[in-house]
């Protein structure tokens, strides 16, 4: 199954002009535990995504939130010349295609 | 008696048992405020009324050329909507990262706006301005004695790059408030600024608990952008010496456990940590409980004193003068080798505009339909039937951007190649002069942090009545 058809929500902004921050949200516990427990979240899985490094991706479980925070960073800074995504916001789009 | 005056005397005589309301009144002053929430916080009689006003996510073109991201109309309406909220109810008014970067030009242009509501309105009151420009002197000495240090894996400061900013500007945490709050106004207007010191600065000064004081901040500096539906509607927190309840005061969000702790990964790379100049918020041990459907209660999260002070410093520096290239293209031949004859194109332009001079620009495409937003390729089952293409230069003059551009369009507009059938050209314009002359470009060249054991004169209070 692929993540757009399983999460919640799957969203991305700036942390700071130098990462992407990726927030996928589940709609319950069982979900979200499905989710931690495909294996599909790790670093080595989700830095080919981005085109970065697996050591420098990282994933964060946030079950209070049902949710899973990645990290990723930018290989552009926001805003510097080249830029395509000021905002960060687009940049979830790599991860609706993850299967679980 | 000033508005902060008499609330810090009224929590100083309840001796910790009366709850402070705080009404989070705009994550993004100038985009406009929905009234039927602002004017339904205001009748639960709130303490304070806060709004964060900027933000670093919108790119290094605010703080570089010192321009508002917002119209001054939108602004004005947004500042007399909670100058008049704030003056009639006798509460503090506290806004942060004045005209969207929070240098000097934005928080002139912010107090311009002010003083001409308070002329236009007959207000009168007791103003605190807290600059947030940091000392180009200041910066170089911190640099000298290892007091700056990257974020984000940031390129190390050097001299040349803080010479280069245009606007450098320091966020200021909440101490900075509380000396203006402690003043005696009405009002404080501050430059770039944490965006929880707008909010935590008060509560955090009448004893209470730092953390939840903080903790709160964070939440509430989004209005309801917590709640589900989330939005920019006014949200009400109330606030005692456990924990903290949250109220949207648009009746169809709520404010759930899992809205309110999902909120917490917004914008932040790390859910359990907020960094503070004055501190760290551990909020590994918060939790969130349902009040009932649209409100929830919050209590747990820890505040820990820092020892030396670090105060996050931003700076841009122009890069030259941009210009674009606006077209599309639906010609499958054209979509098919778009890669290579761009490539063709710009060497063709490059031959042209450098046969006098120096190639002194930077020429970008962005091919919207293939890969225009992501920054690894998707992967295309079949070629897009339309194309949108953009063509950025980036150039020391404006004139030479212009003149690459220009170049550009009419050159890729009759490039021929291989198969080519559509000798008319390849592109369609929406409209003309398809290039369009932007402004200068800046880029952040700044983004670290810098060790201060004077937070009071990095962040100097001005008093002014209107």
């Amino acid at each position: 199954m692929k993540l757009q058809d399983f999460a919640q929500v799957v969203r991305s902004k700036n942390a700071g002009p130098r990462r992407f921050t990726l927030d996928v949200i589940f709609r319950d516990d069982a979900d979200y535990r499905r989710a931690v427990q495909s294996g599909a979240f790790t670093s080595k899985k989700i830095a080919p995504l981005y085109g970065v490094a697996a050591n420098a991706v990282s994933v964060i479980n946030y079950p209070l939130g049902r949710a899973i925070k990645i990290v990723v960073p930018r290989k552009i800074m926001s805003g510097d010349p080249g830029d395509r995504d000021v905002y960060g916001a687009q940049q979830h789009t790599p991860l609706l295609e993850l299967e679980l | 008696m000033s508005a902060s005056a008499r609330i810090l005397d009224q929590f100083a005589r309840s001796n910790g048992s009366a709850p402070m309301r705080i009404l989070g009144a705009s994550g993004q002053l100038g985009y406009g405020i929905p009234t039927p929430a602002f004017s339904a916080g205001l009748e639960r009689h709130p303490h304070l009324i806060g709004c964060d006003m900027g933000s670093i996510d919108i790119g290094p073109y605010y703080l570089g050329s010192g321009e508002m991201a917002t119209a001054p109309a939108s602004t004005k309406r947004d500042l007399k909507k909670v100058l008049h909220g704030a003056l009639k109810h006798k509460i503090p008014l506290v806004i942060g990262s004045a005209g969207s970067a929070g240098a000097r030009p934005h928080l002139d242009q912010t107090l311009a706006l002010v003083r001409e509501i308070a002329s236009d309105d007959g207000l009168g009151f007791r103003m605190a301005v807290l600059r947030a420009d940091v000392d180009k002197n200041v910066l170089k000495a911190a640099l000298k004695t290892k007091g700056v240090t990257p974020i984000d894996d940031m390129p190390a400061l050097d001299d040349q790059d803080i010479d280069a900013a245009a606007n450098i500007v320091g966020q200021m945490g909440m101490s900075a408030f509380q000396r203006a709050l402690a003043a005696g106004v009405d009002v404080v207007i501050a430059g770039r600024a944490c965006d929880t010191a707008i909010f935590a600065a008060l509560p955090a000064m009448t004893g209470f608990p730092v953390g939840l004081a903080m903790h709160m901040a964070k939440i509430i500096e989004c209005a309801s952008l917590c709640c589900l539906p989330g939005g920019r509607d006014a949200i009400l927190a109330m606030l005692d010496h456990e924990g903290f309840e949250l109220d949207s005061m648009a009746p169809q969000r709520r404010a759930t456990p899992v809205s309110v702790a999902a909120h917490s990964l917004y914008e932040q790379s790390d859910p359990f940590t907020v960094h503070e100049p004055e501190g760290r918020l551990d909020l590994a041990r918060a939790t969130y409980r349902a009040i009932d459907d649209r409100r929830t209660r919050v209590v747990g999260a820890r505040w820990e004193d820092a020892r030396e002070h670090w105060v996050k410093i931003e700076g841009a520096r122009k890069v030259g003068e941009r210009a674009v290239l606006l077209c599309g293209t639906a010609d499958p031949k054209f979509i098919a080798q778009h890669n290579k004859l761009l490539k063709e194109v710009e060497i063709v332009v490059r031959d042209l505009v450098c046969e006098d001079t120096v190639e002194d620009y930077v020429l970008t495409w962005r091919v919207y339909g293939v890969q225009g937003v992501r920054m690894t390729p998707p992967v295309a089952e079949t070629p897009p039937p339309e194309v949108f293409i953009m063509a950025e230069c980036i150039a020391p003059t404006r004139e030479r951007a212009a003149e690459v551009v220009r170049t550009t369009k009419q050159y890729l507009l009759h490039h021929g190649y291989e198969g080519r059938l559509s000798t008319g050209g390849n592109l369609a314009f929406p409209f003309t002069p398809p290039e369009v002359s932007i402004g200068p470009a800046y880029r952040f060249n700044i983004y670290h942090l810098m060790r201060t054991a004077d937070l009071v004169g990095l962040f100097p209070l001005e008093i002014e009545t209107l």
